[in-house]
């Protein structure tokens, strides 16, 4: 049996496109606020296979949430459906369903009713909805979890803004164009913290 | 529509954040520089919503002014 999860540890099973890497920002900011702490498959280092590696990611993590809001298929000429967050979901259900003190899990879609028709084994639950927008990703965030002296919603998005147009530099100095590497993640995430902690001391919570 | 979760574990401390996720000195002195500037903006501000002092805004307001 593995150790038990961190209670604060959130599990993205995010796209790694450039077209989401907003919404990704939101994620990390918005969850970074809630002083939930974000993790994703590529901060993992090499070594183990993959999927393994993964598995073991979703097992540290007491809640995980799954974006499926991508589940068109690649640009042409590959063309194919993105099974990855599919398979990382259902990865996460079984073992919840096994586990169920140590993990919960949310479905996020940018679309309302259409996880319906791409996973309709997930009738019955209820997914965030959050209309491709960064500010659609913070309102379900603080819809989704909720924690004493959380910081107000406007507070959130201008952290967000912030944080969002300092990614440029932050790829640049890393050397990077990827905002998903683990380099770039990492400073994003610490940025993220001390943004809030400055808010936290300078600011009544709400 | 479900309820919130209400997260009652302690926040994490500065240590276990640095811990999560380990940078550079570099990255650090580069990232406290930020800090510092959104220090500023907010100290600008007082209890604006820091929302409403984002940078584009702020050149906006200066180009009109």
């Amino acid at each position: 049996m593995p150790p038990l999860p961190d209670p604060n540890g959130v599990f993205l099973n995010i796209p790694y496109d450039e077209e989401f890497s907003s919404l990704y920002v939101a994620y990390i900011v918005g969850l970074c606020q809630l002083d939930l702490v974000p993790h994703l498959a590529s901060e993992i280092p090499g070594g183990d296979r993959r999927l393994n590696r993964i598995f073991k990611l979703i097992q540290s993590c007491r809640y995980s949430i799954h974006d499926l809001s991508r589940v068109e298929l690649s640009v042409a000429p590959t063309a194919v459906p993105r099974f990855n967050m599919p398979l990382e979901l259902g990865m996460t259900i079984a073992w919840a369903n096994l586990h169920p003190s140590r993990q919960t899990w949310f479905v996020w879609e940018s679309e309302p009713y259409r996880l319906q028709r791409s996973a309709s084994d997930l009738n019955g639950t209820d997914p965030c909805i959050h209309n491709g927008t960064a500010e659609g990703v913070l309102r379900e965030l603080r819809n989704a979890f909720h924690r004493d002296k959380m910081p107000s919603a406007p507070d959130m998005l201008g952290v967000y803004r912030f944080v969002n147009n300092q990614l440029n530099a932050i790829l640049l100095r890393n050397g990077t164009s990827n905002p998903y590497d683990r380099s770039v993640f990492m400073e994003l995430c610490r940025l993220s913290n001390y943004l809030t902690e400055i808010l936290r001391h300078t600011k009544p919570a709400v | 529509m479900r309820k919130p979760i209400h997260i009652t574990a302690p926040r994490p401390t500065l240590e276990e954040w640095a811990k999560h996720f380990p940078i550079s000195k570099a990255s650090e002195k580069a990232l406290q520089a930020l800090v510092d500037e959104f220090k500023a903006m907010h100290s600008n501000r007082g209890n604006e919503p820091v929302s409403s002092i984002e940078p584009e805004k702020r050149r906006k307001r200066a180009s009109a002014a």
